[in-house]
């Protein structure tokens, strides 16, 4: 029964986010056949209309690059950003609102309940976890569903690679507002915290001697797509990170005066 | 031999920051009573019933709940198999439809009582569709006491259950507690600031006070230990420090001297005689007075 209750306070915000994701991967698809349209266009280019010594042009030259074909395109419209954004604020969003009982219901007749609090923590978060893992995946299955309808093909192999790479990472900020949550009564202090946080690591990226050991290069799984490595340190650090901060999380509710 | 006892606290203390919610509180709550936990509002009674649940740890003392240490979080899971609680606000899962909760919590416990629920969904007339949240208080009080009673536990613990209610739909959940105790074996421990209630169907009281029990005991037998001399003397009454043990407190006004005994009034009254008083009634005290009269002391 304690699923069915994690279930049941957070099925909104990841029905939500499932929804968005998938309607955003459908968008992606058809987007391509826009792109196709004007790859021609880019590659007739004179050569010299672009100034690629700043960081803008730099990256509009590796965006084109990137697009040149359909698995280069999701990459860098899906799995670089559209996904990236929306798993780190649906992870936000299903990490916040409490580990014990969602924000502002309920408390005290959940602890009445004869269960111990790591029990009750440790449902709500794998059930989060849960979902989030179904965000970063289910949406992208949409590719290899429908690409061949634009005439591509898309791997199954590296929609489950870059889903683990998103879940992973996202995990770090589902962890970072479920802390944030056991001070903040509200659920959208945590979530906007959480989006900070991620917004400001993002723009260390630009930084070229941080980009490699960004956190959102492993997360768009760069590694991957351009060499078929995999960043396991990365990987690992992310996971150590997020597994500290639902551990704080859970040892601080754990302790807790009610 | 001691009386068997479902809650015991010795010397409980707990502190919130700079503030000291209980300052060494002693309950000893009997088996199988219905006991009227009093104090004012932030005497500690929340306080009190969230350290016997294991909602929060006690800075020093003791409290075992049902021979157990509420202390010890394996323990206090198993206390809490074996107690039913309702909250003072009675707020439930705002997403869950009065079904729901009623089946969430009975996978909880394996006495679940299908018998009560089924009598209490239909006296209480609970419109199991509904979500909890679109439920008045008074029918969220009902749904809280039916989460509670039909658990098929030892004890129950109800925090304010009267609260917020009107004359009505309090006088029906106090008669729905009085109906279910003269049935099931269990205790009832009351916590109000509602006298009328406890006073309506407790057997046993305890009135605290900024953290510290003041008064403890049998209802009936605090009832004819209490007791209210009122003296009248010719002139002013005369300022008189009473030696008879017992003796709470004394008033004077004018011609009239009042004292307050927790010892019976004979003795009392002997004393009193001997200063020539035209007159000495013995009046009864009542619960609200006592409780009155106790919380005054210590301010």
């Amino acid at each position: 029964m304690l699923w069915q209750k994690a279930w049941l306070e957070t099925r909104g915000r990841f029905l939500a986010g499932l929804a968005i994701s998938v309607i955003v991967g459908f968008g992606v698809i058809y987007d391509f056949r826009a792109t196709e349209r004007l790859l021609p266009l880019v590659r007739n280019m004179d050569p010299g209309a672009l100034d690629t010594t700043g960081p803008i042009g730099a990256a509009i030259k590796e965006g084109i690059a990137a697009q040149q074909t359909f698995r280069g395109f999701v990459w860098w419209q899906w799995y670089r950003q559209n996904l990236t954004y929306l798993v780190v604020i649906f992870g936000a969003l299903l990490g916040a609102g409490g580990l014990l009982a969602r924000s502002g219901g309920a408390t005290l007749f959940t602890l009445s309940l004869p269960v111990s609090r790591n029990r009750l923590i440790g449902t709500r978060a794998v059930i989060g976890l849960a979902e989030l893992l179904a965000i970063a995946i289910v949406p992208s299955l949409v590719l290899p569903l429908l690409a061949p309808s634009i005439g591509q093909s898309y791997s199954v192999i590296d929609v489950m690679v870059h889903g683990a790479f998103m879940f992973v990472v996202g995990s770090v900020f589902f962890s970072l507002a479920a802390l944030l949550s056991n001070d903040y009564t509200d659920m959208w202090r945590p979530v906007l915290i959480a989006c900070i946080v991620a917004a400001a690591l993002g723009m260390l990226e630009y930084v070229p001697a941080i980009s490699p050991y960004g956190i959102f290069h492993v997360m768009n799984g760069e590694t991957y797509y351009r060499h078929a490595g995999v960043p396991w340190i990365g990987l690992l650090i992310s996971t150590g990170i997020s597994a500290a901060l639902l551990r704080t999380a859970a040892v601080n509710l754990a302790h807790r005066d009610f | 031999m001691s009386e068997p006892l479902a809650i015991e606290t010795v010397d409980l203390q707990k502190r919130f920051d700079a503030t000291d919610a209980l300052r060494g509180l002693n309950l000893r709550v009997p088996q199988g009573s219905i006991f009227g936990f009093l104090g004012r509002n932030g005497a500690g009674k929340t306080t009190t019933i969230k350290l016997l649940l294991g909602m929060a740890r006690p800075t020093a003392g003791q409290a075992r709940v049902l021979g157990l240490s509420a202390d010890d979080a394996a323990a206090s899971v198993t206390i809490r198999t074996r107690t039913g609680f309702v909250d003072e606000n009675k707020v439930l899962y705002d997403y869950m439809t009065v079904e729901e909760i009623i089946r969430f919590t009975a996978a909880f416990y394996p006495g679940w009582r299908r018998d009560l629920e089924k009598r209490y969904l239909q006296s209480f007339e609970l419109p199991l569709h509904q979500k909890t949240t679109a439920l008045s208080l008074g029918m969220r009080s009902k749904l809280s006491l039916l989460l509670a009673l039909c658990r098929g536990v030892e004890l129950l613990v109800l925090d304010e259950p009267t609260s917020g209610l009107d004359p009505a739909a309090s006088e029906a959940v106090l008669q729905t507690l009085v109906t279910h105790v003269s049935t099931e074996r269990l205790t009832v421990f009351l916590s109000s600031h509602h006298l009328a209630d406890v006073d309506q169907i407790a057997d046993h009281i305890a009135i605290i006070d900024a953290g510290r029990t003041v008064v403890s005991g049998d209802l009936e037998d605090l009832r004819a230990r209490y007791r209210r001399v009122q003296l009248v003397f010719t002139g002013d009454a005369p300022d008189i420090t009473f030696h008879t043990p017992g003796v709470v407190r004394v008033r004077r006004q004018g011609r009239v001297m009042t004292a307050l005994s927790n010892a019976g009034s004979d003795a009392l009254i002997e004393e009193a005689m001997r200063f020539g008083p035209v007159s000495a009634d013995v009046l009864p005290v009542t619960l609200k007075e006592i409780f009155l009269e106790s919380v005054a002391l210590e301010d």
